[in-house]
This record gives structure tokens, sequence and C-alpha cells, in this order.
């Protein structure tokens, strides 16, 4: 290649004023430098990103029995409602289940069961007793699965954030997946809608069709402050297997109590070992947030929700969903008329 | 004897492998979603986008400092991004184009110095502060048409085919199990914006210009392909034809996807125009057709294109750039539009480049593609549909995601202290106010800790003479950020009775940030 002296140095001379002009225009421009600076191979970090907790400083505590109640007490096959307290989660549910007769009483070998804890919002752990504690999650699919069921499947349809986040973020996807439990996202596509025969407010919703058809339905709420239904419990809990939950909100206890009589879980076990206090149900406030450290466990929803209210210090007769549930005959709210055991674990 | 097409197959492959990747990277954009590339890499590719925001912003944007790659692929090997890597190039050579006969042999025409004017056009805007134009970018115009129309619609299709399989029984699994496997990658629940047509109009437009000639869009419009033409007229990679063998058959000419080559200039290839694709050397009967690397220094050619055009381009952008801030009587400080959480309008307008990123990753499709009638200039820009999709509390993904920092990245922490706007209680159409019936759903559904929204109890006598209580909301405005969850959910049919419109805080510089326990 051969180029002339006049050729190179008119070469030279563009190379440099387009240099010494591309300076000035960079100066001009102005120098934010690294305004976004991350060269990060992924931009997209992973969810749930961690919110820092704030130490839970002083949340008060119902004052626990000095003493265990004994194991050879705890089996005791005519319990309608059992209340474990303790300090354990799991270790509460077992027994609660046992003193209602073992599980073997709920899950045959080869059943589809079909686990319905509160995941309701992503926002929070667990210590923020906006969703069900997954230990106590975990501990129910583990006897589930111990009990020969075919399948068990975990599932809720989170009205903050999407499934999968608000499954992590939990803590109970880890917890299922970790007892041989599946977590299920509940498809738009399996919502059918679905007659009410003994509907008094409501006589057709749309429902998860696969909740219908399962063999076994559990029922695991977790006790919270709610501004309408002023708690929400075992049978509001019941709302999360159906679409247009807005529009449901018109008589709220009475359609909460016909969904009820719809779905009628076969077993009810209310996680109280965290209960929300007030500005449920997503709750976000360490504050409102009490460690009452009670698990209740019945066949019978409305007398587990009832005994759940007490815990508030509220009754039955305070939450209009008890009282439409109890004039239905879905079940007792007259604690005294059924056998209660309180144990200690 | 049909000789082998190599160079054929060698583009198709490579052609294929970029649009898979590109794909790939559209349908990972999701909230939470690490992979081992970045999601918006070809846009850190795109040095069009890249310049224009830096330019806009006064800025430099590292990540997209890449487009300096695709910059020197040009200057090497000419337009071989369009022909080899662009998936919107890629998209129109599989769009069915017009064959092109031996009579209208295409020539190099006037037309084809629009699409580096519209390439000025976009700069000098850009310098003047005004990003709109950028739309014409084809990998933005692929990604926002991807994600508010093409992905969308699909769902919608997707969904109502299984909803309708799934009557039958027997098919229940399989529906179950396709279901799972594509729903929140390429299907999610999120509906078609209605407005959003206007995006699909012009990207349709794109594709069905190839009606008239194929790759009509990079030949006459893209102003990518504009700013990657200048540079290829110093490409090392040169189109060569052996006279001697040449028998003039017209077959490259005819062949070429963006008719580059000129018949009348003994079949010699305008490297403004082609996009390298080499199936002019596959198709010479002769052999004759040949890219040879060139040493040497580039060239110094008669500068494309002439000064008259370039004063024209500059008048243009000068006029175009002011008419975009017209804001039709209203002070552009109104807008009525509520913006992601820390983006403001003045963060948009010098940095977002309509690339539809945030529209993709936005779990809930609240973000769509802002189309107010009143301030042009941010056209496109994103916008938050509360009545489609509200700010989910638990996501910050449309700050990481967005390449230029339109959209502020904060972190979770920071994000749920972010004010987008307030809400605001319209008493004549909400349930409790309008009807005395209980409702609640807008308190219970705001994520606030500790509640933006409160509940009062009025007693009240009622139309059949009994005297009765309802839970009236009230929104506490120091405590409100703006997110929309109870415009989203309230059950009023039609327009929401709780909406949620930019405030005074929300408007100035995009989010202050609210003190915890302080009062209404």
């Amino acid at each position: 290649m051969h180029i002339s002296r006049r050729e190179f140095i008119r070469r030279l001379a563009v190379i440099s004023f387009a240099t010494a002009l591309a300076g000035k225009l960079l100066a001009f421009l102005g120098c934010s430098l690294v305004e976004k600076g991350e060269l990060t191979p992924s931009t997209l970090k992973p969810s749930p990103e961690a919110v820092p907790l704030a130490p839970p400083a002083a949340i008060p505590a119902l004052p626990l029995p000095t003493a265990p109640t004994p194991p050879s007490v705890v089996a005791s096959p005519d319990t309608y409602l059992a209340v474990v307290r303790g300090n354990n989660p799991s270790d509460m549910v077992e027994t609660a289940i046992k003193a209602l007769g073992g599980i073997e009483r709920f899950v045959k070998p080869g059943d589809d069961v079909i686990i319905k804890p509160n995941i309701c919002v992503a926002y929070h752990s667990y210590e923020y007793a906006a969703t069900t504690n997954p230990e106590v999650v975990g501990t129910i699919v583990k006897l589930c699965v111990g009990a020969g069921a075919r399948r068990v499947r975990v599932m809720d349809q989170p009205f903050g954030g999407t499934p999968e986040q608000a499954y992590v973020r939990s803590g109970i996807d880890a917890a299922v997946k970790s007892a041989g439990g599946t977590m299920e996202v509940m498809s738009r596509v399996k919502f059918r809608d679905t007659p009410i025969p003994d509907g008094k407010d409501i006589t057709r919703w749309q429902v998860y069709g696969d909740v219908l058809e399962a063999d076994v339905l559990i029922d695991v709420p977790i006790a919270k402050h709610h501004s309408l239904a002023r708690l929400t419990l075992g049978m509001k809990n019941l709302m999360g297997v159906i679409l247009n939950r807005g529009q449901f909100h018109s008589n709220l206890g009475q359609r909460i109590a016909d969904l009820t009589s719809l779905l009628k879980p076969d077993l009810t076990i209310v996680d109280g070992v965290r209960i929300l206090m007030n500005h449920g149900p997503s709750g976000g406030d360490l504050n409102d947030v009490k460690l009452a450290n009670t698990i209740i466990a019945s066949r019978d929803i409305v007398a587990a929700d009832a005994y759940a209210a007490t815990l508030f210090g509220l009754t039955g007769e305070d939450i209009p969903a008890i009282r439409a549930g109890a004039q239905m005959g879905l079940g007792t709210a007259d604690l005294k008329s059924v056998k209660i055991e309180e144990l200690v674990v | 004897m049909k000789r082998l097409k190599k160079w054929y197959w060698r583009r198709r492959t490579v052609q294929i492998l970029a649009l898979v990747l590109f794909f790939y990277l559209l349908l990972g954009t999701s909230q939470g979603n690490t992979m081992f590339l970045p999601q918006d890499l070809f846009f850190r590719l795109d040095p069009l986008a890249g310049s224009a925001a830096m330019v806009a912003s006064r800025s430099f944007i590292v990540p997209m400092l890449l487009g300096m790659a695709v910059l020197l692929l040009a200057v090497a090997t000419g337009r071989s991004w369009c022909g080899w890597l662009c998936p919107l190039g890629t998209a129109l050579d599989w769009t069915p184009s017009r064959r092109q006969r031996d009579s209208d042999v295409p020539k190099a025409s006037q037309l084809r110095r629009v699409k580096e004017v519209f390439f000025l056009i976009i700069l000098i805007a850009a310098a003047f502060g005004s990003l709109t134009l950028i739309i014409l970018d084809p990998i933005t115009l692929l990604v926002r048409s991807a994600s508010s129309v093409v992905l969308p619609v699909l769902s919608l299709f997707v969904t109502s085919a299984e909803t309708w399989l799934y009557q039958f029984s027997f098919i229940q699994p399989v529906v179950g199990w396709f279901d799972g496997l594509v729903r929140n990658t390429l299907i999610t629940d999120n509906s078609f914006y209605l407005p959003n047509l206007t995006v699909a109009a012009i990207f349709i437009g794109v594709l069905a210009l190839n009606a008239i000639r194929s790759r009509f869009w990079c030949r006459y419009l893209c102003p990518l392909g504009g700013l990657l033409g200048l540079l290829s007229k110093m490409t090392r990679l040169k189109h060569q034809v052996d006279h001697g063998a040449c028998i003039s058959c017209r077959r490259c000419a005819r062949i070429c996807p963006t008719g580059a080559i000129e018949a009348e200039k003994q079949f010699h290839a305008n490297p403004t125009e082609c996009i390298t694709c080499l199936d002019c050397v596959d198709v010479c009967p002769k052999n004759a057709v040949s890219f040879r690397w060139k040493s040497g220094l580039p060239e110094l050619q008669r500068y494309e294109p002439s000064r008259r055009q370039l004063l024209a381009s500059l008048g243009t952008a000068v006029i175009v750039a002011p008419l975009l801030h017209f804001t039709a009587g209203v002070d552009r400080k109104e807008s009525l539009l509520v913006r992601p959480p820390g983006s403001s309008e003045k963060l948009l307008t010098s940095r977002c480049i309509r690339c539809g990123l945030c529209l993709k990753v936005c779990p809930t499709g609240g973000l769509q593609p802002s189309q107010s009638t009143t301030v042009w200039e941010n056209l496109w820009t994103p916008a938050l549909v509360s009545r489609v999709g509200h700010c989910d509390y638990s996501c910050n993904a449309c700050g990481q995601i967005c390449p230029t920092g339109a959209i502020p990245d904060l972190t979770l922490a920071e994000k749920r202290r972010t004010v987008m706007g307030l809400a605001s209680i319209d008493e004549k159409r909400c349930i409790p106010f309008a009807e005395g019936r209980d409702c609640i759903v807008c308190e219970e559904m705001c994520p606030v800790p500790g509640k933006a929204i409160v509940l009062e109890k009025k007693t009240f006598v009622n139309s059949e003479g009994k005297k009765t209580s309802v839970l009236l909301p009230r929104v506490r405005p120091h405590s409100c950020i703006g997110c929309g969850i109870c415009e989203h959910y309230c059950p009023v049919r039609g327009e929401s009775a709780i909406r949620v419109f930019p405030s005074a805080h929300s408007l100035n510089g995009g989010g202050g940030q609210r003190r915890r326990g302080q009062s209404t």
C-alpha cells in the first residue's frame, strides 16, 4: 500500500481534527459517568429480594403452662376439637392430629390430597403473620405423605405478588418440597362455574375444579384481623379457591358460609402460632403480630373458627361468618357443648 | 448442476441462532429471573438506541457502550448486522415478499437516503432532548411490539384454547401439563390492552411493507440501517465481480434482498445497501461474484448524505423536537399519567428508548405504553394503568431491567417507600358512600403496613327506616404510595371508584420518602 506524503498529512489532519472534536463533544455532553453502571451479567435479581426484618422486639406471648401434657393422655379418639400449645409448631401439629384420631382418619392410601394454607401475599416472610406458618404446612404434608396419599398438593391464589414468589417468600415452598409434596399454581383455566345448592345468598360461583374433585381437602388458615369479616379464619380462608373475590364482599359473612357449605373441608387446622392483631390481611408491621403459640384442629370448621376467635378476645357470636355457618348447620359455635382437648407440648 | 448454497445455510444458521437467542432473552425477561446473559443484551448492542439515549440524557450509559462493537462490525464488514444478526431483519427475510422480476431490477434511489435522514433526525432531536423518534429503532420496535401486542394476543388465544379443551376430562392432564409449561414464560394472565393497537399497527405495517419490496424497511426506513450503512462506506469486505466471467444474467441483482446490486454499474453492490447476505455469491452461475478483504486504511469517499440533506435533517429535527413538546395548552407538569416507581416525566423524556422491556417484565401487566394526547414527547413511555394491573408491593423488576436508567434501579425497600401517586375516592360511586353497603376491598388490598386507607364507621337510618352502620373508606395521603392495587380490585363496574392520580410528591423528581407513623 502506498500513499503520497500529501495524502498522509491530509489523513493525519482529518483524524486529529476528528479526535479533538470528539473530545469537545464529550465535554459538552457533560460527564455523568456511570449513571447506569453495573456490568453485571444479569440485570434481573433473584426474587424474593430479602427485605431485612426488624428484630421482633418484645412481641407479647401468651403464658404457657409449665408442664407438658404426658403423651399417654394425647391419643383420645373422641376429641372434637384439639387445642395444642407449645414452642415447636411441628410437634404441636402432630399432637393435634393425633388427638383427633390420627391422620389415618382423614387420609387413606391412594388419596388425592389438597392442602389450602393462607398464602395471600408475597410481601413479607412468615414472621409477619400474613401467611400460614411453613412448619405447620410442612408437617401436615409429611403426615399425609406418610399416610400413603397418592399426591399432596398445596396451593393458594395470592392477591399480592405472583404465586411463585408468594410460595417462596412465605417459606411454604421449601417446607412442602422437603416434606414430599408439590406446590401448584392455580391456573385460570381450571376454574369453573359451580352451583352451590345449599347457598342462601349465592347459588353459583367460579370455583377451582381440582378442589372439588380432590379426595381430601385440608384447610390451614392463619388467624388474622380483617376489617369486614372481623377475623379471617378457616371459613374465610376458603375464599382462596374462587374467582371474582372483589364481588364476593357483599353480605360477606353469609357468602363465606355458603362457600363453606360447598367445599366442606375434611380437616381444619388453624395456625395460631403467630396471629395478626391488626391491619390484616396483609399486615407488614411486627407491632401487630402476637405470639399465641397455639394450634387448633377439628373436623368442624365452625368450632375451630369459634375457638380461634378467643385468641383475639372475641367469641363466635362476634364473627358474622361463624354465626351464619352455625345457623346453616355446618358446625357448632357453642364451645361448651363439645369435647375440647387442651394440650401442651 | 446446482451449486451447494453454502453461504445461504451458514447465514441462515447464524440468523436462526441470533433469533433464538433474542427470543430466549425476551421470554426470560420476567421478574426475578436471573439468566447467564443480561436480558437487555440486544439493546446494549444497539448503537442507535445507546447513542440516542446517551445524547439525550447527557450521560454515559456504560452497559450500552457495547454498541461500539456493532459499529466496529459495520466498519469492518459492512451491514452484516442487518444480514446476519438483526432479529427484525431475520423476521423480514421470512415474511413473504414480492419477487423481483427482471424488468424491475431495483436501483439505488434517492428514497434510500430516507433511512440516513431518519438516523440524523433521531440524533439531533435527542440532542434537543427528545427521544420520541427512537420508536423507529428496529430492536425497540420488535421488543415493544412483542411485549404489548404479540405476547398478550398469543396468551389470549392459548388461554381460550386451553379453557375450551379443559372441558374434556380425558385431555385434562395434558392441558394442565402444557399450561404449567408455558404459563409465566410464554403466556401470562395479563390481557391485551386495546390502545396498543397503534403499536400493533406500526409493527404490522413494517411487515406488510415487504409486499412492496423485500426488506422494504431495511432498504428505505430503518435508521439503524442508515447508521450502519454510513459506516459501511469504509468497509474492508469488498463485493467484487469478475467482469471477464460475468455474463450479465442478472441473477444476482434479482436475488439481492435489499436491491443493492446496480445492474448499470456492472453489478457492483452499493456498500451502504449491501447487507452481506452473500446470496449473490451462491447464485452466480459463473462464480464471478466474491467478497474479499481489502487491507489498508479506509478510503474517504464522497460524502453522503449531501450537505443539503444534512441541513434538511437538521432543520426537520429543529422543528420536530419542539413540536413534540406540544402540550395542547396543558402545562406539562400536570400530566395525568402515573409513572413507574422512581421515574418521572423528565427521566423518561431524556432516557426512555421505548424498548418495552419494562412492559414485559411487569408481573401484573400494569405498565403500558402511554398515549397521552397532551404530551407527545413521551409517546409510548411506560405508564401505570392501575385498572389493568397494579404496581405490586413485592416487585422492583422494572427498575432492574431498564437498560438506560429511565426507571431507576431501586431496592425493594426503597421502592416500597417511593410515591407514585395518590389514591382518591369518588364518593358518588363508591359502594359504601353511594349505597350504604359495606365493601372495604380497597382497605383490604392496601399493602402498606399500617394501611393507607382507614375505615370509619358511620351510623345512619337506611331507606327502610332501620338504624344501620356502614364502613366508609378514607385515604391517608401521607401513607399512600399510589400503587393502584385499590383501583385494580375495586368491585365497582366500569371505572373504579378509587383512582390513583399523580401527586405533587410523585411529580417532583419521582418519589419522596414517607416517614412511617406520620399521621394524616
